[in-house]
Parts: C-alpha cells; sequence; structure tokens
C-alpha cells in the first residue's frame, strides 16, 4: 500500500512537472498581458515536433534537438505575438478578442501541422531508455530527466525574473503598465518576450512528453485545459502559484487513480477545480479575484 | 419601416423549402437555422449580458442526450422529451452560473465553463452502458406526427419544426433586449458594480439569464437528436461546437439581434461549400477567424462595408416604401 502510495505519488510529479511548465507559461502571459492564449497547447505540439524533426530527420542528439525545439518555436510565438496579438492590445473589446483571435491561431496551427506531417502519430525514441530504482519505485529514465528538466528550468526561470533586469521589467509590467512605461520600459517588447517565453516553456514541455505520448496534431488540447485548470487553481498571474497547482494536480490525479477507473482521472481534476472556484474563486494561492 | 427588413427575410425563409427541393439543401439549411438558433441563445449570455462562457456545447449536448435516451429507454415522446431535455440543460445551467457569479473577468469564466463542459463529455462518454460512449447512441425515434404532418418522409417538416424553434428563440431575445431585464443585462455588461449601485439585483439576473440560455440550447439539442439520429459524445459535447458558436456570433457581431443569425449562416454555409477545399478548410477557417479580429473586432453586422451597404438599402427601401405610400 505504502509502495503503491509512493509509486503514485512519483508519477504525479513527474506528470506534475508537465503541468507546471504548461500552467506557468499560460499564467506569465495572463500576469502581463492579462489575457488567455488559447494557442498555448499548440506551441506545445509545435515543440513535439521540432524535436521530432530534429532527432529523426537531422539526426540531432536530444539534447540539441529539445534546444533547437524550444528555441524555433520561441521564435514563432514571438512572431505571432507581434504581427497577430499586438494589433490588438488596447482596442475595445480586448477582454475577448485575444481569447478569440489565439483560437484561430490555435486551429489553424493544428491544421497546418495535420497538412504538413500527417495525422500518422510520431513516435520518438526514450531519451533514456533504462530503469532506475529510486526509493524502492522503479522509474524510466525519460521519466526522471522530466522531473529533473522541468525543476531545473523553473528554478532557473525564478532566478530569472527575480534577478535580471529583464525579469525585473517583465514583472514591472505585470504589476502596473503605466507606471512601467513610465520608468522607461518598452512594453511592446515585453510583451512579445513574455510570448517568447511562454513559448518556449511549453515547448519544452512538448519536447520532454514526446517520447512518452507520441506526437501528433492534437496532442495540444488536454494539456491546454489541464494548464487552464492549473492556472486557475493556483490564482491566474501567479506564477507560483500555477507550478504548485500543476505539480499538486498531477499528484492529485494519480491518487484518484487508486480508487477509480483511469477514465475517470480528467473528470476528478476538472471537479476538483470547479469545487475550488466555487469555494475560493482567487485560486489557492491568488491573491485577486479577476 | 423597420418590419419590412424583418418580413421579407422571414418570407424568403419561410418559402425556402418549397422554391427547393434538393435535400442537400433543405439540409444544410436546416443546420443554418439550427445553429442561429443556438448562437442565439448564447448570445444572450456573451453579447447581451458580457459573460463569455466556453461551455454551451454541455447545455445542448444535454439536452439532445436527454431527449434521446428518454425516448429510447421510457418511450417518452420526443415531443415531451425535447422540453424535458430543455430542463435539464436549465438545471445543469444554474450549477454553471452559480459559480460564475463571483467571477468576473472573461477568461476565468471562460475557463470556469469549459471545465464543466468537459466534465459532462467525460462522463457522457464513461457511462456506455447509458450513453454507449463513443460507440454512439442510436436507434433514436423521430417526432412522431403532428396531427396530419408526417416526421418520417422528407425534411421539409423538420426544416419548420426548427424554423419556429428558430423564431421563438430569436423572439425571445428581442423581447429580452427591450424588456427591463435587458436594461439590467445591459448594465451588468457595461459594469457590474454600477449596476449593483443602481439596485440590480446582480446574481438574480445572471442566474436567470443562465437558465433562459440554457433552457433554449437544450431545446434545440434535442431537436438535434430526433433529427440526426445518432449522438456521440465528442460530436455533442465536445468543444468543436463551442468554437463553431464563437465563431459565428463573433464574425456576425456579438451583441446585436442579427449578428448571430448572420454569422451561423456564413459560418455554416462556408463549412459546407469549403468541403471542395478538402484537407484546407480548417486552415482557411483558423485563418477567418484571426482576420476577422484584426479587421472587424466588432463583427460583421457593425463593420463599416455593412454600414455602408445597408445606408444604400436603405435609401432605396425608402424609395420604394415612400413611393406605395405616396400613391
Amino acid at each position: 500500500m505504502i509502495y503503491q502510495l509512493l509509486e503514485q505519488i512519483i508519477s504525479g510529479l513527474i506528470s506534475g512537472a508537465s503541468y507546471a511548465l504548461v500552467g506557468a507559461g499560460l499564467s506569465l502571459i495572463w500576469g502581463t498581458l492579462k489575457m488567455i492564449n488559447f494557442a498555448h497547447g499548440e506551441f506545445y505540439m509545435l515543440g513535439g515536433y521540432a524535436l521530432f524533426l530534429g532527432g529523426s530527420v537531422f539526426g540531432l542528439h536530444p539534447a540539441l534537438a529539445a534546444l533547437a525545439a524550444v528555441l524555433v518555436v520561441m521564435v514563432i510565438s514571438c512572431v505571432t505575438e507581434k504581427s497577430l496579438i499586438s494589433s490588438l492590445l488596447d482596442k475595445p473589446g480586448w477582454d475577448v478578442s485575444p481569447f478569440v483571435i489565439t483560437l484561430g491561431i490555435s486551429i489553424f496551427l493544428q491544421n497546418l501541422a495535420l497538412k504538413v506531417w500527417g495525422e500518422r502519430f510520431r513516435n520518438v525514441p526514450y531519451f533514456d531508455s533504462s530503469i532506475y530504482e529510486v526509493l524502492g519505485v522503479r522509474i524510466s529514465g525519460q521519466r526522471l530527466i522530466i522531473l529533473a528538466v522541468a525543476l531545473i528550468v523553473i528554478a532557473v526561470f525564478m532566478i530569472f525574473l527575480k534577478k535580471t533586469r529583464m525579469g525585473w521589467s517583465l514583472k514591472a509590467t505585470a504589476q502596473d503598465r503605466e507606471a512601467a512605461t513610465l520608468v522607461g520600459i518598452d512594453i511592446k517588447s515585453i510583451y512579445m518576450w513574455t510570448f517568447g517565453l511562454s513559448g518556449a516553456l511549453a515547448a519544452l514541455a512538448g519536447a520532454m512528453l514526446a517520447p512518452i505520448y507520441s506526437v501528433n496534431p492534437w496532442m495540444g488540447i488536454p494539456l491546454l485545459i489541464k494548464g487552464f485548470v492549473v492556472c486557475v487553481l493556483g490564482g491566474l498571474g501567479s506564477l507560483e502559484g500555477a507550478i504548485l497547482a500543476g505539480f499538486a494536480l498531477g499528484i492529485a490525479e494519480n491518487l484518484g487513480v487508486m480508487f477509480w477507473t483511469s477514465e475517470w482521472k480528467d473528470v476528478i481534476s476538472y471537479s476538483l477545480f470547479v469545487i475550488v472556484l466555487w469555494v475560493r474563486p482567487s485560486g489557492l494561492f491568488g491573491e485577486k479575484e479577476w | 419601416m423597420k418590419w419590412f427588413s424583418v418580413l421579407i427575410p422571414l418570407i424568403i425563409l419561410g418559402g425556402l423549402p418549397v422554391l427547393v427541393q434538393d435535400p442537400y439543401i433543405i439540409h444544410i439549411l436546416i443546420l443554418c437555422l439550427m445553429f442561429a438558433a443556438l448562437a442565439q441563445s448564447w448570445n444572450l449570455l456573451v453579447g447581451f449580458t458580457g459573460i463569455f462562457t466556453f461551455g454551451h456545447q454541455a447545455f445542448f449536448g444535454i439536452g439532445a442526450y436527454f431527449s434521446a435516451i428518454l425516448a429510447i429507454r421510457l418511450g417518452i415522446s420526443p415531443w415531451l422529451g425535447l422540453v424535458i431535455g430543455g430542463f435539464a440543460a436549465s438545471l445543469l445551467g444554474i450549477v454553471v452560473g452559480i459559480p460564475c457569479l463571483r467571477l468576473r473577468a472573461a477568461p476565468y469564466i471562460a475557463i470556469a465553463t469549459l471545465g464543466l463542459a468537459e466534465i459532462s463529455r467525460i462522463v457522457a462518454q464513461n457511462l456506455v452502458n447509458i450513453t454507449r460512449g463513443e460507440m454512439g447512441l442510436s436507434g433514436i425515434p423521430e417526432f412522431p406526427p403532428l396531427g396530419p404532418i408526417s416526421f418520417l418522409e422528407g425534411r421539409v417538416p423538420y426544416y419548420y419544426l426548427i424554423f419556429i424553434l428558430f423564431l421563438l428563440t430569436t423572439a425571445l431575445a428581442f423581447w429580452i433586449a427591450k424588456s427591463p431585464l435587458g436594461l439590467a443585462l445591459a448594465s451588468i455588461r457595461e459594469s457590474q458594480d454600477a449596476a449593483e449601485s443602481i439596485g440590480v439585483n446582480v446574481p438574480r439576473v445572471k442566474i436567470i439569464i443562465f437558465t433562459i440560455s440554457s433552457f433554449l440550447a437544450g431545446l434545440i439539442g434535442g431537436f438535434y437528436a430526433h433529427y440526426i439520429l445518432i449522438l456521440t459524445p465528442s460530436s455533442v459535447l465536445g468543444v468543436p461546437i463551442m468554437i463553431e458558436l464563437v465563431a459565428m456570433v463573433l464574425i456576425g457581431g456579438m451583441g446585436t439581434l442579427m449578428g448571430p443569425i448572420v454569422g451561423a449562416f456564413l459560418v455554416t454555409l462556408m463549412t459546407e461549400y469549403l468541403r471542395v477545399v478538402g484537407e484546407y478548410r480548417l486552415l482557411i477557417y483558423g485563418a477567418i477567424l484571426v482576420i476577422t479580429m484584426i479587421y472587424m473586432p466588432s463583427g460583421l453586422i457593425t463593420s463599416p462595408i455593412i454600414r455602408r451597404i445597408s445606408l444604400i438599402t436603405g435609401f432605396l427601401r425608402r424609395i420604394v416604401v415612400g413611393g406605395m405610400s405616396s400613391s
């Protein structure tokens, strides 16, 4: 029983790592631009495809392919912001228009991927196919890598936000846009970089998870919804909240599977989410009600 | 002479099945009217009240499943099932509405309602012994004959049935827009705080509009079930329906009476006739959404092009009508 519990908690941490990465990206965008990015799942999907192409077409080392995937998607998402989103900024209807435009981008990218790479599910070999024993639980190397990379990236990202000038201006823009402009922050470029970073986090998750779930044009949708849930659970705009909520949701889902069959896994997590909204609309860690 | 611009499209829509015999075209028109009614019911929430929900498919699907299952299992007449489905949907509407009372930001509400809709989809998928899951619920009976009108042959009776539902929905939306309720809704849309301060009972009004909107969606869902005769969770409870509704209302024009109708016809016809371009269909669809948001953020109805056209038609109408009344 204890062994089983431990096993579920560890696998919960691992799926939580991907939720945290995706949720953090969504939360970052909400924090600075006050918008929801419906195309976030497609950046995750593009990350998966970029890794697949880098690995099996160009024969890159997995680490290099993952890095390339992150960079490529970062550029794509910067371009998306600059060319499409920024023209809508501060126009009337800003509460709904980004939601709809990113919905359009999402449909577009999904079907572009379908057109270019076909509907076949692409399998990517494990980065590390050996099995390790941690605390008496057997885990594949791939899953350990995911957890380690996610933790490192999240830590680096936090340090980046806290210690660098870029990070400061990002947070300043999130806190108060007018004040940020007054102290000379170019908020237009901050918006672009926010989008880029958020896309990079999603692509990283996509690249890391590609070997476990095979790559396909629709892989972004379920994870996007999970990302939304994580984002709201953690309190919209709270980065730490999203990360904590990501891990919490991963563990809660996996513990739920011990008592119910796995088909009900998503029902558990969405119900949890609705209950939290009911009793604490600002999210578990958020200070502000939106 | 506003009745003029309402009456003529109505006469055209009412007379179409007489002119067009092709069952395929009638089918497309049925879908157009159905989506117009559904988009109108969502517009009550998003356009009239400013509550951007993203889970309207749940009401549609619940209505469809309730009516279908009641008819199959208990032999309840689809006519009654239609209404029961509507009530089931409005019950869900209240459940969805309550957590949305305290939420204000559009994305928050969108995510919350999406979560609830996804729950209903997965539940329908998992309760295989009731809904048959993704295998599809088949064997749904058609509407029993209504007097001399039989629903077994041809699609024309279905056309008139959905036409009536469409008229009811539009009339209700029109009535709400003119009523004190409509004013309360508009005040909530413009500013919740201001609405509260002038004495609008915001939670009550929100629950009322959630109930009405979800009832209508459930009713239309019931129609869909007894028309298409096969249901799967992903087709009636899935996100794609919601995406279509967003496209229709946004392209047509949010918060206007005509917007959702024009949008529904445009998008339905477009998705049907874009089948020619095959795999590029959805690609174009996504691009159109993006372009609409950038160049006509408030929709087609209020865009400068249409206003210019309606200026011209208004001018022509004045000549025609003026000419008739003077002679």
